[in-house]
């Protein structure tokens, strides 16, 4: 079932529409609606402007990465060697995996063409002229979207060669993986897109130095593309101005759990998470108590009631210890098992394991099977010491940050929840069994 | 002079070339790193964790295999947030790994049993299932296991960057991954079992020597392979006066890493069931068993009533029994019709290269394969017939970039690592040599190896070609088995004495021999009957041989000869780097063929020398060395197992060219001649029935 | 005089006093050979190789108490278990485990080394032999019996 925008973005008088600004609009996917809405004006404007124009645009605006690393955007496309002759490559990540998190969708669901503007604009910032929209296996539906986009493009001559007589050549070519996490990550991400094993590469170099095909890539989130026709249109500082001085910019806010209006929100960074879950998603369900807080997607460390005035922004959340991460906000009440979360946190973790090094291979699947027994009432005063050493075991040891990303919601997990593991011991049943 | 940097590795100051990985740095230095995915000479990883250190001002800890050295690093290897780490990663390792030591074949030379030995833990905290699948065969030499494998891909990239045979690959994900062949369920490859032998543990094992012995119980016997001309060491293991298995672990001989599936698996003819182990005697048209005193008085009456002599040489004895083969010839029988079967033109090569100084040779070894920044390949197919040569011409292109250029009669695997290459009609691959003249004229040195191909007055037009190249250029010939050149340096040919002198008379060679109206022959290790047509019962004949191959069966007089593993001597192979083959074991009944010979010389009363059969082929090998030009070397590197070059340069060598008599068996990777029909394990991989040379080659 | 008759009658009569205690106490010296001798449970006889619950061979060719010998008097063949011949449940079984009593000591390092408990003392110690040859025991003379209601192979 492909659902309807109203259920996905309930909408909020708190939200600063940038980016989904057309999503409203009647047929907003086409072309047509797209232009008629400053489509590919963006595009006109920076094809007039110098490469180092665009990316000092992209700089001024303060855009972060908003697929969770939050590195600066415009400092990325900037690492691209400019004395280079080899092709160099824009690819869109659009592997959008991270439990919690469905943003990337709906951009491609109802505007895709923003997305593919946003990489032109790249590609005239870097003179690439090919660019890849990797989009993850299990959004089967959305490649025909996508490519329905494309297709457009190269139809009105928005894509192609000497796009509407401007001398710049640009072509885009939607690419679907196979279902695998692990090829989210940018650089098994390049490999999975070379037709090899989606597993990570050995870094430096770089992908910005020697990415897709060795050659000088840049590689951005969906959202992140799609900021940039807007950046690029109204003005770095007024999209700036938009956030927090550190964290220019509007992002897309996935609220799930237990509130009350679960969905896509456009927030401007720096909100607090109170008003977040308060006011945006209208509060919690049945009026229960917040137990735990998950920032970023599952793979963040988790936040307590205690921390619910922290700022949502790149900076403030680090303060916490924890990562705003790709925006998928999961707001847990009081009645949850968190024992259960990290169960459930950790089964994904051990099926999207990857396998290539040893930590995170068997580490994962270590925890997911102690987890398993601890739950079912198996679990040990010990293994509560376990679970927390193993995950430190992992910290920092694996190749990629898939491991960091299992460890850290376990490490949290154990730190602000004890109480719940100290229950499932002595053969307990689970106390939250039927309190949902 | 390579630039040094300098480093701190526990505080101490060290040294190290600029760019090395901090691993081999550390190793360089006397600090172990340890590590499972990190091979020297194939691709990075950084998957096992297990080589992280902690460096200076990184929040993480780094490994140590991907990252180089740099001026003033300061690294730690050995403080406590390692030593967790190291456990850790161990304890990871052992969740999923059986500990099924007590029946693994590994068990005792795990690199896993070593490191958790020295960095584990003694427990695990581990108490949940372990996964389990079945043990896969794929093929009749390698055996997978599934849950035993770490994971490190060393397999993988050993097939795929070392062999360039791509035949392994990684299948799921997770804690499910695993190695597959690529064809699924079954290998088809070159059947090399290097993945076996780079495999840390016992998860690849050998069909050949799986749970039949442990690795303590063998006596280690590293001596070169019988089988082709390359001259790899094998590291046999012997238990019982039985070879359990055939290895490279010790990996100190020519070959480095490598061995094929002949070094191998291709020992079992020594424990063939055709073996012959008792002497035979010629009785009313019959071969019969009789003793070993019955047979010599058999053998020496029979040469003895001859008045003219024929004898064929072998090309796997050792140079001791080929030296004393043609001086049993020629002082003892006074025959001058001597010969072996000849695979390439060593005399024309030799003579072409006249008066070229001993140093710096224009013969070049093994090593200047490896070390050449340019190769010509004239003819031949490495890949199979000198699968070593190939695989240092795929590591020299892979690691040092060398440049190769082929002329060859048809498309070889070889072409897929070469700069240029040119398919030539038979005979003209000279002149199709002007093509790469440009190219060539730009290398700094190149080395030229060609296979019988070029043979008689080619050999003088290349070396002239050779000469208009502006570096040192350096030739090699390929020649089919283990001591083929030692056969021509020994002096048995008709025309040439050891050493390439001239033989005081010269005589008939092997074809005219066999054709002519000689009333004895002696053939000693060789098949001459395969090819050519002899007349039985026509003239006398006695044989050495170790099974009843055709030219045995016409014999008068059979002596079980011992086998290249079961003798000590010294073998030269085609680079003419001359190696001590050390006994390895010994088989009842057989005789080496040293003793025969001198067996029969004592029935026949001449003096020639080398009496006792315990020390004679120590003394045989003084008098080559007092005697043979270019064999005068250094016995303590012979004896200490090292390869060392005769260079057998020094003036013209006058001899009759016979190009019609050079050619290859053209063996393939799972051939190896006559000997190779008794290597089951060679005829039993599948892909022995599909290979084969491309037309046109070696002939 | 008269004392030291006393004094030997007496000491006569307290030994004869202990021996006659004695003659009345259960004995303790063992009839053997005429009756079976008795041992305690770690007495260290001929080796017995167990098998286990189901009849296989619990031996599985592992080598370690040949390795661990210090008289070097095991000798073991290994050989590979099939689906049609499974002698014992590991990989492997030894197809021949010598052991020479010749050179033998009874030390135990087997028993200690072996990691299926496979190779355990019995009891048995009668073997002495006017042939060498004879005390090379196969591994058919040193197998334990087939449990009662193993499953036939």
């Amino acid at each position: 079932m492909i659902y309807g925008l109203r259920d996905l973005m309930p909408g909020s008088e708190h939200e600063v529409k940038v980016i989904s600004r057309r999503f409203d609009l009647p047929n907003s996917a086409s072309i047509d609606t797209y232009l008629a809405n400053e489509g590919y004006q963006a595009f006109l404007k920076a094809r007039k402007m110098t490469q180092d124009e665009i990316i000092e645009e992209v700089k001024k605006s303060g855009l972060r990465g908003r697929g969770g690393a939050g590195f600066s955007t415009g400092m990325k496309w900037s690492f691209v060697p400019k004395n280079i002759q080899k092709p160099r490559y824009i690819v869109c990540n659009a592997d959008e995996s991270e439990p919690g998190t469905c943003k990337d969708r709906l951009l491609m669901q109802f505007d895709p063409h923003e997305i593919i503007e946003g990489m032109m604009i790249a590609g005239l910032a870097i003179d690439a002229h090919k660019g890849f929209i990797y989009i993850r296996g299990e959004y089967r539906f959305l490649i025909e979207i996508v490519e329905k986009a494309i297709d457009e493009a190269y139809a009105r001559g928005w894509l192609g060669k000497n796009i509407q007589g401007t001398g710049f050549d640009f072509d885009c070519v939607a690419h679907s993986g196979a279902g695998a996490y692990e090829c989210g990550e940018e650089s098994a991400l390049l490999e999975s897109l070379e037709g090899k094993r989606g597993i990570p590469r050995i870094r430096p170099p770089f992908p910005a130095v020697a990415g897709l095909y060795q050659s000088p890539t840049i590689l951005n989130n969906v959202e992140t593309f799609a900021t940039v026709p807007a950046i690029i249109l109204k003005g770095g500082d007024w999209y700036h101005a938009l956030g927090t001085p550190k964290n220019g910019g509007t992002k897309l806010t996935n609220i799930s759990g237990h509130v009350k209006r679960p969905g896509c929100y456009e927030l401007p960074l720096g909100i607090s998470l109170r008003k977040a879950i308060y006011e945006v998603a209208g509060g919690m369900e049945g009026d229960k108590k917040i137990k735990a807080i998950i920032p970023g997607g599952s793979s963040t460390p988790m936040l307590v009631p205690d921390q619910l005035d922290t700022p949502m922004d790149f900076d403030s959340m680090a303060k916490q210890g924890t990562f705003l991460g790709s925006g998928g906000l999961v707001v847990m009440n009081e009645d949850t098992c968190m024992v259960e979360v990290a169960l459930r946190v950790m089964r994904f973790y051990s099926h999207e394991s990857c396998g290539w090094c040893i930590p995170c291979r068997e580490g994962t699947t270590w925890l997911k099977k102690m987890l398993t027994r601890f739950h079912a009432g198996g679990g040990e005063e010990r293994d509560i010491n376990l679970i927390n050493e193993l995950a430190q075991a992992m910290l920092g040891r694996t190749f990629c940050p898939l491991g960091d990303a299992a460890a850290m919601p376990m490490i949290s997990a154990v730190k602000h929840f004890r109480a719940d593991f100290e229950a499932h011991l002595n053969g307990n049943k689970c106390p939250y069994e039927g309190r949902q | 002079m390579p630039e040094l940097v300098k480093f701190k590795l526990n505080d101490k100051e060290l040294t190290a070339e600029k760019g090395t990985l901090l691993i081999e740095a550390a190793r360089q230095n006397g600090v172990e790193i340890p590590a499972f995915c990190y091979y020297p000479g194939l691709s990075l990883q950084a998957a096992c964790r297990m080589c992280l250190v902690d460096i200076e001002k990184r929040p993480k800890l780094a490994t140590a295999c991907t990252e180089p050295v740099m001026e003033g690093m300061v690294v730690w290897s050995d403080n406590e947030k390692i030593h967790t780490a190291r456990k850790t990663t161990l304890e990871f390792l052992l969740t999923n790994h059986p500990l099924d030591c007590p029946v693994c074949d590994k068990g005792g030379e795990c690199e896993l049993q070593d490191m958790v030995f020295r960095y584990g833990a003694g427990g695990s905290r581990f108490v949940e299932e372990k996964l389990h699948v079945p043990e896969q065969k794929w093929s009749p030499v390698v055996y997978y296991d599934a849950p035993r494998c770490i994971l490190c891909y060393r397999c993988i990239r050993i097939c795929n960057e070392g062999m360039g045979v791509g035949a392994l690959g990684l299948n799921y994900r997770g804690v499910n991954s695993e190695i597959v062949p690529n064809k699924g369920d079954h290998l088809e490859c070159e059947e090399c079992g290097m993945c076996i032998d780079i495999c840390p543990v016992g998860a690849l094992t050998s069909g050949a020597y799986r749970y039949q012995t442990r690795p303590w119980e063998m006596t280690y016997v590293a001596t070169p392979c019988a089988h082709c001309g390359d001259g790899c060491k094998v590291t046999l293991s012997v238990r019982n006066n039985q070879i359990m298995r055939g290895n490279n672990r010790d990996a100190s001989g020519l070959n480095g890493e490598f061995l094929c599936i002949k070094g191998r698996y291709g020992y079992d003819f020594t424990h063939s069931a055709e073996r012959i182990t008792k002497p035979r005697v010629r009785k009313n048209d019959e071969l019969v068993e009789c003793t070993w005193t019955e047979a010599i008085a058999a053998a020496a009456a029979g040469l003895k009533a001859a008045k003219t002599h024929g004898v064929i040489g072998s090309t796997h004895t050792t140079n001791e029994e080929n030296f004393f083969l043609q001086k049993f010839a020629r002082q003892g029988l006074k025959t001058p019709h001597i010969d072996h079967r000849r695979s390439a033109d060593f005399p024309a090569l030799m003579d072409a290269l006249a008066g070229r100084p001993a140093t710096p040779s224009a013969l070049a070894t093994s090593r200047d394969v490896l070390e050449a920044p340019a190769v010509l390949l004239i003819g031949n197919n490495p890949t199979d017939q000198h699968p070593m040569l190939a695989w240092n011409i795929r590591t020299a292109v892979r690691l040092r970039k060398q440049h190769l250029y082929i002329v060859n009669r048809a498309s070889i695997p070889l072409v897929a690592q070469a700069e240029a290459a040119k398919i030539a009609k038979a005979g003209e691959e000279i002149e199709e040599l002007e093509r790469f003249r440009d190219a060539l004229a730009k290398e700094k040195d190149v080395v030229i190896i060609f296979g019988s191909e070029v043979k008689g007055a080619d050999i003088t037009k290349l070396v002239a070609f050779g000469d208009t190249l502006p570096g040192h250029t350096r030739y090699i010939a390929l020649a089919d088995n283990a001591n083929s050149r030692g056969a021509v340096d020994m002096g048995v040919l008709p025309d040439l004495g050891p050493g390439y002198q001239p033989a005081a008379q010269a005589g008939m060679a092997l074809d005219e021999m066999l054709a002519g109206n000689l009333e004895a022959f002696l053939i000693v290790g060789a098949n001459p009957a395969r090819r050519y047509l002899i007349q039985a019962g026509k003239a006398f004949v006695v044989v050495q041989d170790m099974f009843l191959t055709e030219t045995a069966q016409i014999a008068d007089v059979l002596l079980p000869s011992a086998g290249p593993y079961e003798k000590g001597g010294t073998v030269t192979n085609t680079y003419g780097e001359v190696q001590r083959q050390k006994l390895g074991l010994l088989v009842n009944g057989a005789k080496t063929d040293l003793e025969i010979l001198s067996l029969i010389a004592r029935a026949m009363g001449f003096d020639l020398g080398a009496a006792n059969a315990a020390t004679q082929s120590n003394e045989v090998f003084e008098e080559i060395r007092r005697s043979v030009k270019g064999y005068n070397i250094a016995a303590a590197a012979l004896w200490t197992g090292s390869a060392v070059p005769a260079v057998t340069l020094n003036g013209a060598v006058p001899h009759r060219d016979r190009p019609d008599l050079i050619a290859s068996s053209n063996d393939t990777l799972f051939t190896s001649g006559t000997l190779g029909r008794y290597c089951s394990a060679l005829s039993a991989v599948a892909e022995a029935k599909e290979r084969k040379n491309p037309e046109g080659i070696g002939k | 005089m008269i004392s030291d008759t006393l004094n030997t009658a007496g000491a006569i009569a307290k030994g004869m006093a202990t021996t006659l205690k004695e003659l009345f106490q259960p004995t303790i010296t063992e009839d053997y050979p005429f009756e079976p001798p008795n041992f305690e449970g770690r007495f260290r006889g001929v080796h017995v190789l167990q098998r286990d619950a189901n009849g296989l061979e619990k031996c599985v060719a592992c080598f370690l108490c040949a390795a661990a010998c210090p008289s070097n008097c095991i000798y073991i063949e290994a050989t590979e278990n099939t689906g049609d011949n499974r002698v014992s449940a590991g990989d492997r079984y030894a197809k021949v485990y010598n052991i020479d009593y010749n050179r033998c000591i009874f030390c135990g390092y087997c028993v200690e080394a072996c990691p299926t408990d496979a190779i355990t003392h019995g009891h048995d110690f009668e073997i002495a032999s006017y042939e060498t040859g004879t005390l090379v025991y196969r591994k058919e003379q040193l197998l334990a019996k087939e449990p009662q209601g193993a499953p036939a192979k």
